[in-house]
């Protein structure tokens, strides 16, 4: 991997932390939600959230994998 | 209450963040980028700024200037997506900001609000232990789990056996909960009374029954109602003292010192003692019967040094407390943890936790790496170097050289004996030492 490839990898990998933060943040509302500390409707809303972020996580890593291939091909 | 100001350009996690915050107790602001944190200084006094390292008008630290400005400087935890952000960040911002990487858990919030650091490995150490005390994945720990499950569902007495440091209390409170038992786990230590206290800690004792007994006092067996009982060091207990416990263990009831009022009890009782079977046998430390009453199922503990692959998990987990405890991130190398894998450890597990401890104190807590010494030295042992015995590159020459050497330590220098343990002869024996110049020609 040269320098170029290594800092489209970091600049992804950056970018993905955002829905892996929003994933796990859902997550300790939905426990919240499980331990009666906020109102259980709250976890549904939550699972929603967590589903759509685990879809933006995959298109960001597709979109790393596309950049990555057509710098090899180029 | 704290007043929480939160910088982060992604909406949905400062509305979740703000949940948690408000849920914590504190008040909370938010602010999705540079610009519109300095309205809020402006116009509110802060306790505490969550900030994200990348905004969209900026990096996070250019407000730092205008925090150094304020009457009252907040504290300032840095959010980044990035790692290796993190030790830019410290050398930014010297050790008095936190930070937090995301993906962030609720935890670490309420860690940095706290104003203690947030633990790098969140939801604390990895490492599994058994029974909520014991760690280890060893062959012989397997083992030893698999005795403490048989034992604990049933109500037998058990002796624990093992040298010192490996854990016997620690094997005992496993016990107890294993067993779910709704009485107390009480322990004590017989080699720690004198004869004439044992039986009043033992047993109890009424008001007057002598002097100093001002009051009424229930003993260490009417303690355990219902529980465990550990009794450490049995084979220390006065032989005297011997038929009053077998008399509580045969007839399931005490009478405390000075009483008359018989006490039934039930507790299951394990106890435990550094020697082996055979010493306890030859020393006649213990009475016969009562060894039979206390060791209905004994176990032996085993040694660290035959479960060697556990010693980098117990380095582990004693250095992650350590961390938690000192708000540290110190790390082991792998090398170190090969160098700490190759020494025999013969004050076991416990002289393994004072040497972390150790090194510990003595590393430079603002850095990740241990200072370890050359060598691991104990006491109770000979010097031992921290490179293994048995290594490639050693003749065998230099290796048999050694194991006469130890051998004859073992048994005084008594060369007959030595060479009956090496199985050589006493004559090969001798020519050998000849050889190493250590026997002049008259011996």
């Amino acid at each position: 991997m040269n320098e170029k490839e290594f800092a489209t990898v970091t600049a992804y990998v950056h970018d993905a932390r955002k829905p892996l933060n929003r994933i796990s943040m859902q997550a300790e509302l939905l426990k919240m939600a499980m331990q009666g500390e906020i109102p259980a409707d709250k976890a549904l809303d939550a699972l929603d959230k967590i589903i759509a972020s685990t879809k933006d996580c995959s298109d960001q890593l597709t979109n790393m994998v596309d950049t990555l291939s057509s710098s090899i091909t180029e | 209450m704290l007043t929480v100001l939160l910088v982060d350009d992604d909406p949905e996690f400062t509305d979740v963040a703000c949940t948690i915050i408000e849920f914590l107790g504190h008040e909370v602001l938010t602010a999705g980028n540079l610009q519109e944190a300095r309205e809020w200084l402006e116009k509110e006094q802060f306790d505490h700024i969550l900030l994200d390292f990348m905004l969209p008008d900026g990096s996070g630290v250019h407000l730092f200037e205008e925090l150094d400005q304020l009457a009252k400087r907040p504290r300032v935890t840095l959010i980044t997506g990035h790692p290796s952000v993190r030790g830019i960040i410290k050398g930014l911002c010297g050790p008095n900001i936190d930070y937090l990487v995301k993906p962030i858990q609720r935890e670490e919030i309420e860690a940095v609000l706290e104003g203690r650091k947030a633990s790098k490995s969140t939801g604390g150490s990895n490492i599994k232990k058994h029974f909520g005390h014991l760690i280890g994945e060893s062959a012989q720990m397997k083992e030893l789990y698999k005795l403490i499950e048989r034992v604990s569902r049933t109500s037998a007495n058990v002796m624990l056996l093992g040298e010192s440091g490996v854990g016997k209390e620690v094997v005992a409170e496993s016990i107890h909960e294993a067993s779910e038992v709704e009485g107390p786990y009480v322990a004590t230590n017989c080699g720690a009374f004198s004869k004439e206290l044992i039986g009043s800690e033992l047993f109890g004792h009424e008001k007057g029954a002598f002097t100093g007994a001002v009051g009424r006092k229930s003993g260490v067996f009417e303690q355990a109602e219902g529980g465990t009982l550990f009794l450490d060091e049995i084979t220390e207990m006065p032989i005297d003292m011997q038929p009053n416990l077998l008399r509580v263990l045969e007839n399931k009831v005490v009478i405390r010192v000075g009483g008359t009022k018989t006490i039934p009890i039930a507790c299951r009782v394990v106890s435990a003692t550094n020697r082996t079977m055979e010493e306890i046998a030859e020393s006649k430390v213990l009475r016969e019967d009562i060894y039979f009453r206390l060791a209905v199922f004994p176990i032996t503990i085993p040694p660290l040094r035959e479960r060697k692959e556990d010693i980098p998990l117990l380095a582990t987990y004693f250095i992650d407390e350590l961390n938690k405890e000192n708000d540290t991130r110190f790390e082991w190398d792998e090398s170190q943890l090969d160098m700490l894998t190759a020494y025999d450890w013969p004050g076991n597990v416990r002289e393994l936790r004072h040497f972390v401890h150790r090194a510990a104190i003595m590393s430079d807590p603002d850095k990740t790496e241990l200072d370890l010494p050359k060598t691991i030295e104990s006491p109770f042992a000979k010097k031992q170097s921290t490179t293994p015995a048995l290594q490639a590159g050693r003749t065998i020459e230099d290796v048999e050289k050694e194991l006469i050497y130890a051998t004859l330590e073992k048994v005084n220098g008594n060369k007959t004996l030595a060479a009956e343990m090496l199985g050589i002869s006493t004559k090969t024996l001798y020519n050998r030492l000849h050889a190493y110049g250590d026997l002049t020609k008259e011996e």
